[in-house]
């Protein structure tokens, strides 16, 4: 099954997969080869990919989105995502400080606006920095 | 004539513009090849996307949504990509030239105007205007626009529209054609549009979760956000191209320049040491007497 995560800045990631979980404004969904054709919108959270049948937790890859819409067609799903970042690509430092900013920035927020604005970096950067933990539990060499 | 000291002194200054103009040269073409290579990237993007909207809209859903209305234009929303520094040529003039004509178009037929401004170059001329309001200013874009300006910019536009505070949303961008043509042009963003797409198979078959209305709504926004986008890497594109081809210029005036001067200088030079031959022979001549 093709996995392919296109970002508008071009594609993300590209290759064959055994399962990947998604998650969709209606809740996570894990997708194998065969899938019924289904198109559907993603919500910000964590892509989980796992390479082979057989491949175990610590091989699994994730990647970080903050929304997109999902496509899927028999053997292969194309995400729109709005951004995707590997687990590898996230240091957890810069995002914890960014996260901790944008906490700050909610907390200080005086208009509806600024407030919608830092909840949706507050989300974004949670899920950036869960997808590194996962990375570095699971990738420890 | 110039003494030849002042001449050398000329020179030097010419030839280290010319070595700063030849360094901005450099640093535009590379970075010119990178955003060249981005404008390309959204193609993927925008086509699945396009594909999605011309079979939902055969179904008849963009009829019901509202970023999809067409309405008696009363309000229009300008949004204007600039430079944040000049030294590009005619990038940014050709930009607000476009931005003027629009502007007097909406003079001319009524039209309110509202504008919002990317690029330092931008920002700084429309608040000078009168005839238009401000709504947002964004300066010091990241290369890659993927963040949260391009955001904000989506959100403004598109709540503006469903408000009715505006009928229409264009953006005035530079196009980038070639690395040798760029055009200034205006483009409508709202009420949203879409390219008809040969709809695949699939696309028809498949099932939408959770509903026809709901996925129309994700996929119409992300349209609209990816010509915003689109225009934002043209932009990109565009100055860095401008401004490589105005240092090149820059750079070989200099040369030219320094070239001339040169010459006048050895002239001077010349000049001076047949006024001394002249001097000594005179000189010599007159001992003898």
């Amino acid at each position: 099954m093709q996995l392919q995560l296109v970002t508008l800045s071009g594609s993300k990631f590209d290759e064959d997969v055994y399962e990947v979980i998604i998650p969709t404004i209606d809740g996570e969904i894990g997708v194998f080869p065969g899938h019924e054709p289904l198109v559907t919108l993603a919500k910000g959270g964590v892509i989980q990919v796992r390479h082979k049948r057989t491949d175990p937790l610590d091989k699994l890859e994730y990647f970080a989105i903050s929304g997109g819409v999902v496509e899927i067609n028999g053997d292969h799903v194309k995400v729109l995502v709005d951004e995707a970042d590997h687990g590898q690509d996230i240091i957890e430092a810069e995002t914890q400080a960014a996260l901790d900013r944008a906490i700050k920035q909610r907390d200080e927020a005086t208009d509806q606006v600024e407030l919608e604005k830092a909840h949706q970096l507050v989300d974004r950067h949670m899920v950036r920095l869960k997808v590194a933990d996962l990375h570095r539990r699971h990738h420890r060499s | 004539m110039a003494s030849t000291r002042q001449l050398k002194g000329r020179i030097r200054s010419v030839k280290s513009t010319k070595q700063i103009t030849k360094a901005m040269q450099m640093v535009a073409a590379s970075k010119m090849r990178r955003a060249q290579d981005a404008t390309k990237a959204t193609s993927d993007y925008t086509r699945t996307a396009n594909e999605l909207l011309t079979y939902l809209s055969s179904q008849g859903a963009t009829k019901q949504h509202p970023l999809f209305e067409k309405r008696v234009v009363k309000g229009r929303l300008l949004i204007v990509i600039a430079a944040d520094k000049g030294l590009a040529g005619a990038y940014n003039a050709n930009i607000l030239k476009e931005y003027i004509r629009a502007l007097r178009e909406d003079d001319a037929e009524g039209i309110r105007n509202e504008t919002i401004a990317v690029g330092r170059k931008a920002s700084q001329f429309v608040t000078r205007l009168k005839d238009t309001e401000l709504c947002g200013t964004y300066t010091d874009i990241p290369d890659d626009p993927e963040g949260a300006e391009f955001y904000a910019i989506l959100t403004t536009a598109c709540a503006m529209f469903e408000e009715g505070k505006i009928d229409a949303a264009d953006i005035i961008y530079t196009k980038f054609v070639s690395s040798m043509t760029q055009v200034a042009v205006t483009e409508r963003i709202l009420p949203a549009g879409f390219v008809k797409t040969e709809v695949t198979e699939f696309v028809r078959d498949a099932v939408y979760e959770p509903s026809v209305e709901v996925v129309l709504e994700g996929v119409v926004r992300r349209l609209v956000g990816s010509k915003i986008f689109q225009a934002l890497l043209d932009a990109r594109a565009s100055e860095h191209s401008m401004r490589m081809l105005a240092m090149k210029n820059a750079t070989d005036n200099a040369s030219e320049l320094a070239e001339d001067l040169t010459l006048e200088m050895n002239k001077a030079r010349q000049a001076a040491i047949t006024q001394e031959l002249a001097e000594i022979s005179g000189g010599a001549e007159a001992m003898k007497g």
